[in-house]
Protein backbone atom coordinates (compact mmCIF):
# COMPACT_ATOMS: atom_id res chain seq x y z
CA UNK A 1 0.00 0.00 0.00
CA UNK A 2 3.02 2.79 1.00
CA UNK A 3 4.20 1.64 -2.65
CA UNK A 4 1.40 3.67 -4.54
CA UNK A 5 2.29 6.67 -2.49
CA UNK A 6 5.72 6.67 -3.79
CA UNK A 7 4.86 5.90 -7.30
CA UNK A 8 6.45 8.86 -10.10
CA UNK A 9 3.14 10.66 -11.02
CA UNK A 10 4.90 12.40 -14.11
CA UNK A 11 4.42 10.91 -17.82
CA UNK A 12 8.35 11.37 -18.55
CA UNK A 13 8.87 8.58 -15.86
CA UNK A 14 6.97 6.19 -18.52
CA UNK A 15 8.81 6.90 -21.30
CA UNK A 16 12.53 6.36 -19.56
CA UNK A 17 11.19 3.15 -18.70
CA UNK A 18 10.22 2.35 -22.15
CA UNK A 19 12.84 4.07 -24.63
CA UNK A 20 16.38 5.94 -25.06
CA UNK A 21 14.38 9.25 -23.26
CA UNK A 22 14.57 12.48 -25.90
CA UNK A 23 13.05 16.00 -24.45
CA UNK A 24 11.84 16.02 -27.92
CA UNK A 25 9.57 13.03 -26.99
CA UNK A 26 8.43 14.39 -23.70
CA UNK A 27 7.41 17.90 -25.05
CA UNK A 28 5.53 16.54 -28.04
CA UNK A 29 3.77 14.85 -25.30
CA UNK A 30 3.24 17.54 -23.28
CA UNK A 31 1.54 19.63 -26.22
CA UNK A 32 -0.28 16.58 -27.09
CA UNK A 33 -2.05 16.23 -23.25
CA UNK A 34 -2.27 19.84 -23.31
CA UNK A 35 -4.40 20.48 -25.97
CA UNK A 36 -6.61 17.48 -25.21
CA UNK A 37 -5.55 15.91 -28.62
CA UNK A 38 -4.25 12.82 -27.32
CA UNK A 39 -7.27 11.87 -25.63
CA UNK A 40 -9.05 12.99 -28.88
CA UNK A 41 -6.74 10.31 -31.16
CA UNK A 42 -6.87 7.76 -28.42
CA UNK A 43 -10.68 7.38 -28.53
CA UNK A 44 -10.86 8.17 -32.33
CA UNK A 45 -8.55 4.75 -32.06
CA UNK A 46 -10.54 3.24 -29.85
CA UNK A 47 -13.64 3.46 -31.72
CA UNK A 48 -12.11 2.06 -35.04
CA UNK A 49 -10.42 -1.24 -33.09
CA UNK A 50 -13.96 -2.19 -32.07
CA UNK A 51 -15.18 -1.45 -35.42
CA UNK A 52 -12.61 -3.88 -37.36
CA UNK A 53 -13.30 -6.16 -34.36
CA UNK A 54 -10.15 -6.29 -32.56
CA UNK A 55 -11.59 -5.81 -29.14
CA UNK A 56 -13.62 -8.63 -29.80
CA UNK A 57 -10.37 -10.69 -30.35
CA UNK A 58 -8.90 -9.73 -28.03
CA UNK A 59 -11.47 -10.23 -25.49
CA UNK A 60 -11.79 -13.92 -26.50
CA UNK A 61 -8.13 -13.81 -26.10
CA UNK A 62 -8.73 -13.12 -22.44
CA UNK A 63 -11.25 -15.19 -22.14
CA UNK A 64 -9.41 -18.14 -23.27
CA UNK A 65 -6.55 -17.35 -20.78
CA UNK A 66 -9.37 -17.34 -17.94
CA UNK A 67 -10.00 -20.28 -19.38
CA UNK A 68 -6.45 -22.19 -19.28
CA UNK A 69 -5.17 -21.15 -16.26
CA UNK A 70 -8.03 -21.13 -14.19
CA UNK A 71 -10.51 -18.24 -13.51
CA UNK A 72 -9.18 -17.46 -9.75
CA UNK A 73 -5.63 -17.33 -11.04
CA UNK A 74 -6.09 -14.27 -13.65
CA UNK A 75 -4.26 -11.61 -12.81
CA UNK A 76 -4.47 -8.05 -14.79
CA UNK A 77 -0.58 -8.59 -15.91
CA UNK A 78 -0.92 -11.54 -17.06
CA UNK A 79 -3.89 -10.64 -19.76
CA UNK A 80 -1.81 -7.52 -20.17
CA UNK A 81 1.56 -9.14 -21.07
CA UNK A 82 -0.63 -11.92 -23.27
CA UNK A 83 -2.52 -8.97 -25.49
CA UNK A 84 0.36 -6.77 -25.90
CA UNK A 85 2.17 -8.23 -28.52
CA UNK A 86 -1.08 -10.01 -30.67
CA UNK A 87 -2.36 -6.80 -29.93
CA UNK A 88 0.19 -4.79 -31.70
CA UNK A 89 0.50 -6.96 -34.15
CA UNK A 90 -3.16 -7.81 -35.36
CA UNK A 91 -4.12 -4.10 -35.68
CA UNK A 92 -5.19 -3.65 -39.31
CA UNK A 93 -3.47 -2.08 -41.52
CA UNK A 94 -5.53 0.72 -42.84
CA UNK A 95 -6.34 1.76 -38.88
CA UNK A 96 -2.42 1.88 -38.30
CA UNK A 97 -1.90 4.31 -41.22
CA UNK A 98 -4.93 6.69 -40.83
CA UNK A 99 -3.89 6.70 -37.03
CA UNK A 100 -0.63 7.48 -38.07
CA UNK A 101 -1.06 10.09 -40.57
CA UNK A 102 -3.35 12.09 -38.01
CA UNK A 103 -0.88 12.46 -35.78
CA UNK A 104 1.68 13.31 -38.11
CA UNK A 105 -0.48 16.16 -38.97
CA UNK A 106 -0.85 17.22 -35.60
CA UNK A 107 2.69 17.16 -34.64
CA UNK A 108 3.35 18.72 -37.25
CA UNK A 109 1.27 21.97 -36.81
CA UNK A 110 2.47 22.21 -33.04
CA UNK A 111 5.62 23.75 -32.57
CA UNK A 112 8.72 21.69 -31.07
CA UNK B 1 19.90 19.62 -26.37
CA UNK B 2 19.00 20.56 -30.18
CA UNK B 3 19.76 17.83 -32.36
CA UNK B 4 20.83 18.41 -36.04
CA UNK B 5 18.25 18.18 -38.76
CA UNK B 6 18.79 14.94 -40.74
CA UNK B 7 18.03 13.16 -36.72
CA UNK B 8 14.77 15.68 -36.53
CA UNK B 9 13.16 14.03 -39.50
CA UNK B 10 14.52 10.45 -38.37
CA UNK B 11 12.87 11.02 -34.55
CA UNK B 12 10.26 12.61 -36.01
CA UNK B 13 8.75 8.91 -37.50
CA UNK B 14 9.92 7.77 -34.65
CA UNK B 15 7.74 10.18 -32.60
CA UNK B 16 4.77 9.32 -34.06
CA UNK B 17 5.13 5.79 -33.91
CA UNK B 18 5.45 6.10 -30.26
CA UNK B 19 2.62 8.28 -30.00
CA UNK B 20 0.61 5.88 -31.92
CA UNK B 21 2.40 2.84 -29.20
CA UNK B 22 1.24 4.83 -26.52
CA UNK B 23 -2.42 5.35 -27.46
CA UNK B 24 -2.65 1.47 -28.03
CA UNK B 25 -0.99 0.63 -25.50
CA UNK B 26 -3.23 2.40 -23.30
CA UNK B 27 -6.21 0.84 -25.13
CA UNK B 28 -4.72 -2.74 -24.49
CA UNK B 29 -4.85 -2.40 -20.93
CA UNK B 30 -8.11 -0.98 -21.03
CA UNK B 31 -9.11 -4.16 -22.37
CA UNK B 32 -7.09 -6.54 -20.10
CA UNK B 33 -8.37 -4.79 -17.32
CA UNK B 34 -12.44 -5.21 -18.54
CA UNK B 35 -11.28 -8.35 -19.56
CA UNK B 36 -9.84 -9.56 -16.03
CA UNK B 37 -12.91 -7.38 -14.14
CA UNK B 38 -15.77 -9.85 -16.38
CA UNK B 39 -13.56 -12.80 -15.52
CA UNK B 40 -13.31 -12.01 -11.74
CA UNK B 41 -17.30 -11.05 -11.62
CA UNK B 42 -17.98 -13.91 -12.99
CA UNK B 43 -19.94 -12.20 -16.05
CA UNK B 44 -18.65 -14.50 -18.69
CA UNK B 45 -20.46 -17.42 -17.37
CA UNK B 46 -23.30 -16.88 -19.86
CA UNK B 47 -20.90 -16.77 -22.84
CA UNK B 48 -18.76 -19.31 -22.32
CA UNK B 49 -22.22 -22.13 -22.05
CA UNK B 50 -23.75 -20.44 -25.20
CA UNK B 51 -20.17 -21.23 -26.89
CA UNK B 52 -20.74 -24.62 -25.67
CA UNK B 53 -23.41 -24.97 -26.54
CA UNK B 54 -23.29 -24.08 -30.37
CA UNK B 55 -20.25 -25.97 -30.40
CA UNK B 56 -21.56 -29.26 -28.83
CA UNK B 57 -24.67 -28.77 -31.44
CA UNK B 58 -22.01 -28.02 -34.14
CA UNK B 59 -20.51 -31.06 -33.51
CA UNK B 60 -23.86 -33.79 -33.22
CA UNK B 61 -24.49 -32.50 -36.84
CA UNK B 62 -20.98 -33.42 -38.26
CA UNK B 63 -21.29 -36.67 -36.03
CA UNK B 64 -25.01 -37.58 -37.37
CA UNK B 65 -24.31 -36.56 -40.84
CA UNK B 66 -21.24 -39.07 -41.20
CA UNK B 67 -23.19 -42.70 -40.53
CA UNK B 68 -26.09 -41.78 -42.13
CA UNK B 69 -26.38 -41.44 -46.27
CA UNK B 70 -25.15 -38.12 -47.52
CA UNK B 71 -28.68 -38.26 -49.70
CA UNK B 72 -30.69 -35.89 -47.70
CA UNK B 73 -30.30 -32.89 -45.87
CA UNK B 74 -28.24 -33.15 -42.12
CA UNK B 75 -30.70 -31.58 -40.24
CA UNK B 76 -33.46 -34.02 -40.34
CA UNK B 77 -31.26 -37.15 -38.85
CA UNK B 78 -30.86 -34.87 -35.73
CA UNK B 79 -31.90 -35.98 -32.44
CA UNK B 80 -33.37 -33.19 -30.92
CA UNK B 81 -33.84 -32.27 -27.39
CA UNK B 82 -35.81 -34.89 -26.10
CA UNK B 83 -33.68 -37.49 -27.50
CA UNK B 84 -36.31 -38.28 -30.87
CA UNK B 85 -35.48 -38.55 -33.98
CA UNK B 86 -37.88 -37.86 -36.55
CA UNK B 87 -38.17 -39.37 -39.90
CA UNK B 88 -37.91 -36.76 -43.40
CA UNK B 89 -41.48 -37.92 -43.87
CA UNK B 90 -44.30 -37.28 -41.56
CA UNK B 91 -45.56 -40.70 -41.25
CA UNK B 92 -48.77 -39.99 -39.62
CA UNK B 93 -52.54 -40.83 -40.46
CA UNK B 94 -55.41 -38.82 -40.68
CA UNK B 95 -58.64 -38.27 -42.32
CA UNK B 96 -58.66 -35.50 -44.99
CA UNK B 97 -61.70 -33.29 -44.90
CA UNK B 98 -62.44 -32.61 -48.03
CA UNK B 99 -62.78 -36.04 -49.52
CA UNK B 100 -62.90 -37.96 -46.24
CA UNK B 101 -60.27 -40.63 -47.61
CA UNK B 102 -57.37 -41.17 -44.84
CA UNK B 103 -54.03 -39.71 -45.79
CA UNK B 104 -50.59 -39.66 -44.76
CA UNK B 105 -49.49 -36.65 -43.54
CA UNK B 106 -46.17 -36.12 -45.69
CA UNK B 107 -48.37 -36.80 -48.73
CA UNK B 108 -51.11 -33.96 -47.77
CA UNK B 109 -49.86 -31.56 -49.42
CA UNK B 110 -49.87 -32.93 -52.90
CA UNK B 111 -53.47 -34.81 -51.80
CA UNK B 112 -55.21 -31.58 -51.51
CA UNK B 113 -54.30 -29.99 -54.55
CA UNK B 114 -55.14 -32.72 -56.13
CA UNK B 115 -58.52 -33.23 -53.94
CA UNK B 116 -59.49 -29.33 -54.55
CA UNK B 117 -58.40 -28.13 -57.29
CA UNK B 118 -55.06 -29.06 -59.09
CA UNK B 119 -56.63 -32.18 -61.05
CA UNK B 120 -58.51 -32.35 -63.89
CA UNK B 121 -61.16 -34.15 -62.51
CA UNK B 122 -61.24 -32.30 -59.15
CA UNK B 123 -61.55 -29.13 -60.94
CA UNK B 124 -64.68 -29.91 -63.15
CA UNK B 125 -66.89 -31.34 -60.29
CA UNK B 126 -66.83 -28.88 -57.57
CA UNK B 127 -64.36 -26.06 -58.01
CA UNK B 128 -66.57 -24.73 -61.11
CA UNK B 129 -69.05 -23.35 -58.70
CA UNK B 130 -66.52 -22.17 -56.16
CA UNK B 131 -64.92 -20.41 -59.26
CA UNK B 132 -68.36 -18.90 -59.91
CA UNK B 133 -68.83 -17.31 -56.90
CA UNK B 134 -65.11 -16.17 -56.42
CA UNK B 135 -65.24 -14.06 -59.43
CA UNK B 136 -63.27 -11.19 -58.46
CA UNK B 137 -59.81 -13.09 -60.36
CA UNK B 138 -58.17 -13.99 -57.08
CA UNK B 139 -55.38 -15.74 -56.51
CA UNK B 140 -57.50 -19.00 -55.57
CA UNK B 141 -59.78 -18.67 -59.11
CA UNK B 142 -56.55 -18.04 -60.90
CA UNK B 143 -54.58 -21.20 -59.53
CA UNK B 144 -57.53 -23.58 -59.89
CA UNK B 145 -57.95 -22.38 -63.58
CA UNK B 146 -53.90 -23.41 -63.85
CA UNK B 147 -55.15 -27.17 -63.85
CA UNK B 148 -54.75 -27.77 -67.45
CA UNK B 149 -50.90 -26.95 -67.14
CA UNK B 150 -48.80 -29.08 -65.86
CA UNK B 151 -46.18 -26.65 -64.77
CA UNK B 152 -48.14 -24.80 -61.81
CA UNK B 153 -45.55 -26.13 -59.25
CA UNK B 154 -43.01 -28.41 -58.21
CA UNK B 155 -43.23 -31.23 -56.39
CA UNK B 156 -40.35 -32.70 -54.25
CA UNK B 157 -39.93 -35.91 -53.01
CA UNK B 158 -40.03 -35.40 -49.39
CA UNK B 159 -44.10 -34.18 -49.67
CA UNK B 160 -43.12 -30.18 -49.88
CA UNK B 161 -45.19 -28.28 -51.99
CA UNK B 162 -43.76 -25.30 -53.59
CA UNK B 163 -45.68 -23.12 -56.18
CA UNK B 164 -43.03 -21.63 -59.20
Amino acid sequence: MKASIKRPPSPDAEIDRNREPTTVQATVNMKLIESEEKERLKELLREKLVECGWRDEMKSVCREIARKNGRKNVTVDELVDAITPKGRASVPDSVKADMLHRIRSIVGSTSL
Amino acid sequence: MSLPKVDDIHTNSELISEVFNQLLDSIIVDVASECHRITKLGLDRNLDEEEEELRLFAEARARSSDPSHSGESNSKYVVDMFGQTHPPIASEIFNCMNCGRSIMAGRFAPHLEKCMGKGRKARQKSTRAAQNQNSKGSTVSNRLSNGGSANAGHEYSNGTYEEA
